[in-house]
């Protein structure tokens, strides 16, 4: 337990930093924007496009694949907890802390973006707001949740960690569609979850445990290929 | 039974290294380009070998935390855990460790506790590393200390803190394994010395050398007083008069060697008008080298 906590330190103090801040400040900006010109166009239409589109379908892949980047400081997940494995902590549990705090960090990252996008798509007097709101954060909680835990598990591919670039590439490639390779990726459970195409017809109670399932999964591949 | 064991270990500069050590001091001679940097990482367990197998007390430490936590090293290049601060770093560094002690009273052991609210991106390299030997020394209890170069450390931390640490540690069973790129270093670390030569291990029977005789020669008026007051020092091996006006005092350590003249010189009121280190100090070190190069052919096999 003890290593877990030095892992999910390690995390936070990655993450801790102005460019954290501004990252996520750029990209409120432009969620905001893209929905307030969306309630312009089509009021109606507004949230449902802006979440689907520029909140779920772009921002928070994007802001899970930087996170998961700089918790994991450029490095293989597994080589990212160099600095305190050598010191006596166990690798794996590190590493399990470590992919925590991201997906924490995350999951908070993405429900704030789906905030700000929910602010710019309804007026204040909407009453659909507080109802898109509960469900769109729960959404944007587990979805958050599911893709830092897959790009983490992805950072183990490559010399320098490269397989989470191609889990972000095969999210949005792969994961638009919806065949069973799509079921894979995270980004086809919050499209079904957000009212889209499902993938493999699977219903939306089952699109909740799908994302569950994907994160249990790649946390368990992430525990069981780092060496202790 | 604590030992550190190299199997057959081929890795970056190491070409099939085989050797165990027990506890107590070892010193290794050579630079980072015949390897020691990569000893040292070995047998941290910081990286995994190309070839070959680390062993420390029967555990590969690559792959066994507990072995880890009872490794305390310095590396070549030190990356301390991300933290704001150097006492975050240190914190953190403990933490892994299982350690409950402050990062302060850590520092302030090794004398830096004025570093403990330094950015952490505000420390240099070597600072750095001042901080990975705080740290390594801080260790209660270790298995094996392995620490790359730790003199050249000396200025930050005190030389007396380290070998006394150093001392101690090896006298509680740990097995002390210290990297110095120069004989003197070697000299005064202490231990069983063994040498790495193009990555090559040559083991301590083969690799002790002998203490570098170094001359000073001397210009004074008095060469002949001189002469007398310095036969007996116990620093000085050898004084050689040449002609009346220069003396050749010979020895090992030049710092010992220097201060024994100067006082001497002073408690017999005797002048010295020009003091330098003899040109063949470099043939001694060329003598030196040649008696590693000879013990690397010895040990290559036929």
């Amino acid at each position: 337990m003890n290593d877990v906590r030095v892992g999910a330190r390690l995390a936070f103090a990655r993450l801790r930093g102005p460019s954290s801040a501004l990252v996520l400040a750029i990209s409120a900006l432009t969620v905001f924007a893209a929905a307030a010109l969306e309630q312009r166009s089509n009021a109606a239409s507004a949230p449902d496009d802006v979440l689907s589109g520029v909140a779920f379908g772009i921002a928070l892949p994007v802001l899970a694949y930087l996170v998961s980047e700089r918790v994991c400081d450029g490095q293989r997940l597994d080589r990212s907890v160099d600095s305190v494995a050598r010191h006596g902590a166990d690798r794996r549990h590190a590493v399990l802390g470590l992919l925590l705090a991201s997906g924490l960090a995350t999951a908070l990252g993405g429900a704030f973006l789906v905030l700000i996008a929910l602010l710019g798509a309804h007026t204040l007097h909407d009453a659909s707001l507080a109802f898109d709101l509960r469900s769109s954060i729960g959404i944007a909680l587990v979805s958050g949740f599911a893709y830092a835990l897959c790009f983490g598990a992805a950072s183990l591919l490559g010399k320098r960690g490269g397989g989470r670039k191609w889990a972000l590439v095969a999210d949005f490639a792969v994961g638009s569609g919806a065949s069973a390779l799509a079921a894979l990726c995270p980004r086809s459970h919050v499209r079904n979850l957000l009212g889209g195409i499902p993938a493999l017809c699977l219903s939306q109670t089952s699109a909740w445990f799908a994302l569950i399932a994907i994160s249990i999964a790649c946390l368990g591949v992430s525990f069981v290929w780092t060496t202790e | 039974m604590n030992e550190l064991s190299f199997d057959v270990v081929s890795h970056a500069e190491l070409a099939s290294v085989s050797g165990v050590l027990d506890s107590g001091s070892h010193v290794l001679l050579g630079s980072e380009r015949d390897g020691t940097s990569s000893v040292v990482l070995l047998a941290a367990g910081i990286v995994k070998p190309a070839a070959g197998r680390v062993l420390l007390a029967g555990r590969v430490p690559f792959s066994s935390a507990s072995a880890r936590r009872t490794i305390a090293a310095l590396c070549a290049e030190e990356r301390l855990p991300t933290a704001r601060h150097a006492a975050g770093a240190v914190q953190l560094a403990l933490q892994a460790r299982g350690d409950t002690r402050s990062a302060l009273s850590v520092l302030d052991a090794a004398g830096l506790a004025h570093w403990a609210m330094r950015r952490t991106s505000d420390v240099s390299a070597r600072e750095t590393r001042a901080l990975a030997l705080a740290l390594a020394l801080s260790h209660p209890k270790p298995a094996l200390l392995a620490l790359y170069e730790p003199l050249a450390l000396v200025g930050m931390v005190q030389e007396r803190f380290l070998l006394d640490a150093l001392a101690q540690l090896s006298k509680n069973g740990a097995i002390v394994l210290a990297t110095a790129g120069r004989v003197e270093d070697a000299l005064r670390l202490g231990g069983e010395v063994h040498a790495l030569e193009r990555g090559i291990w040559l083991d301590s029977a083969e690799s002790r050398t002998p203490p570098l005789q170094l001359t000073l020669r001397i210009q004074t008026p008095d060469a002949e007083r001189l002469a007398a007051c310095l036969a007996g020092a116990p620093e000085i091996s050898e004084v050689t008069q040449v002609g009346a006006l220069e003396l050749l005092v010979h020895g090992t350590d030049l710092k010992r060697v220097a201060s024994r003249v100067i006082a001497n010189a002073r408690a017999a009121s005797l002048r010295i008008s020009a003091l330098r280190q003899d040109a063949s100090a470099l043939e001694s070190l060329a003598t030196a080298r040649a008696g590693i190069a000879h013990a690397f052919d010895a040990a290559r096999p036929q």
